[in-house]
């Protein structure tokens, strides 16, 4: 076997990752999303520890199985040990400047950029005036009609400027 | 009995209210009275089932028993989930209460548990905290939209919260040998603290809309189950379940009314939601997809 230092399998288990799509977000990495925790070369197994973006993703074992055989590919004959864990907990300030414009692609705004969400205002109806920035056109006319979309960490918008609905990531 | 870790008769508690309830929410799904809301059930019974999961997960060790075998291998009375939690989802005034005095009263406990001497449950309840703000949010925005709504609107909440006011106070149920978990700082603080905490807070909440006459007139529901305290009898007067207001805050002097559930002590209502939710893991145990 050629000699190949930690370092670079590293470097290969890292490069792998990122070739590690979210099913419900094709344009997005797992590393781009901020999920990739730890990667740990070992003499024998390679640990990687992965953060959900919500406790209850569905797509977790999906992505789970992914990664561990894309690591697995680079891995040679190590053992490969995937997990999920929990601490810290995964918040959108871990999505890289990649991962934001690949969710821009997917008509998902990062929203978070913005501001605090404290800039909602809760009106009697249960839209609210969020002024979530619409990844098709821009604007901030725009209102959340529910923090509860087609994913567990995805809340539905509409944008008034250019009438069109669009996701965004729930705050965490 | 043997000696049970007081950590696993905390973890069950809190893992088993986010069970059921998520069983019960997830029962919106497909009837809700829209679709925005249809989703937003499902979500938060997506949520809660995970959190249960997470919370049965740290319980595994404590129990020797794995995690599907305590989600859904348990006898009706080895749940230790509050009675409020079991219960119907009833109309949507009913169902809009209920979720609102547990995802206030839940909030409460788990931002007390962020600070548990119990790393490894102060950081699960950190991440759980952070998915049950949308919870709480849901709940207020709700609350709100029918207590300012129409007549009907206020007026079914207002039935929900009398029928779910009193079975919501036993969430806080003086948990078996909580002296040792308040001690050892594993709950950083008792329930009877935490019910006060929160008492004010929901207090606050319904004087804002001059529903609070709910904390002082309810109706009798479900059966009675003491408190070890006694305070709560069978037959006596469900007039006043033992809230006060002082000064200028509501307080709980009483008993609880319909608590047992942190003894395994469940109604009816558990039954038919147990048949239903461990169906599959009983008729094929071990079953995979």
């Amino acid at each position: 076997m050629t000699a190949t230092t930690a370092a670079d399998l590293r470097d290969r288990v890292r490069r792998a990752l990122t070739r590690v799509m979210d099913p419900e977000i094709p344009t997005a990495s797992i590393v781009d999303l901020g999920m990739v925790e730890r990667v740990e070369v070992g003499d024998q197994a390679i640990e990687v520890d992965l953060l959900p973006t919500f406790v209850g993703c569905p797509a977790k074992d999906v992505i789970g199985e992914d990664a561990e055989a894309a690591v697995r590919e680079a891995a040679g004959d190590r053992e490969v040990r995937v997990r999920f864990v929990y601490d810290p907990p995964w918040t959108t300030e871990r999505v890289t400047e990649k991962g934001k414009a690949s969710l821009r692609e997917y008509g998902i705004s990062p929203h978070w950029e913005g501001g605090p969400p404290e800039r909602a205002v809760v009106v009697p109806l249960l839209a609210k005036r969020a002024g979530v920035p619409c990844p098709y056109c821009g604007s901030d006319r725009t209102v959340t009609e529910s923090s509860f979309g087609p994913t567990p960490c995805r809340a539905a918008h509409f944008c008034r400027a250019c009438r069109n609905a669009f996701e965004g990531f729930k705050v965490k | 009995m043997p000696d049970v870790d007081p950590r696993l008769t905390l973890l069950l508690a809190l893992a088993d209210d986010e069970l059921v309830i998520g069983h019960r929410h997830s029962e919106w799904t497909g009837w809700a009275p829209h679709l925005e809301e249809d989703l937003a059930f499902s979500s938060i019974a997506q949520d809660e089932i995970a959190h249960a999961r997470v919370l049965l997960e740290l319980a595994q060790p404590l129990a020797g028993r794995d995690v599907d075998e305590l989600a859904l291998g348990r006898s009706p009375g080895e749940y230790r989930h509050a009675v409020i939690c079991e219960r119907p989802n009833g109309h949507w005034g009913y169902t809009i209460a209920r979720q609102y005095l547990y995802d206030t009263a839940d909030d409460v406990r788990l931002e007390a548990l962020e600070g548990s001497s119990d790393a490894d449950l102060a950081a699960a309840v950190r991440t759980i905290r952070l998915e049950e703000r949308y919870h709480v949010e849901h709940a207020r925005i709700w609350f709100r939209r029918l207590a300012e709504g129409p007549v009907q609107a206020r007026e079914h909440l207002s039935e929900g919260l009398e029928q779910a006011v009193p079975e919501a106070l036993a969430l806080f149920e003086e948990l078996p040998d909580e002296g040792k978990l308040v001690e050892d700082g594993v709950l950083p603080s008792s329930m009877e603290k935490l019910l006060g905490v929160w008492l004010a807070r929901l207090g606050a909440d319904l004087e804002s809309v001059s529903l609070d006459y709910v904390l002082s007139r309810h109706k009798r529901v479900g059966e009675l189950v003491p408190t070890s305290s006694g305070e709560a009898e069978e037959g006596s007067t469900l007039e006043v379940p033992g809230l006060e207001r002082r000064g200028d805050r509501w307080v709980h002097v009483g008993g609880f009314v319909g608590a047992g559930g942190r003894r395994g002590k469940h109604t009816e209502d558990f039954d038919a939601l147990w048949e239903e939710m461990t169906m599959l893991y009983r008729a094929v145990p071990g079953a995979t997809w």
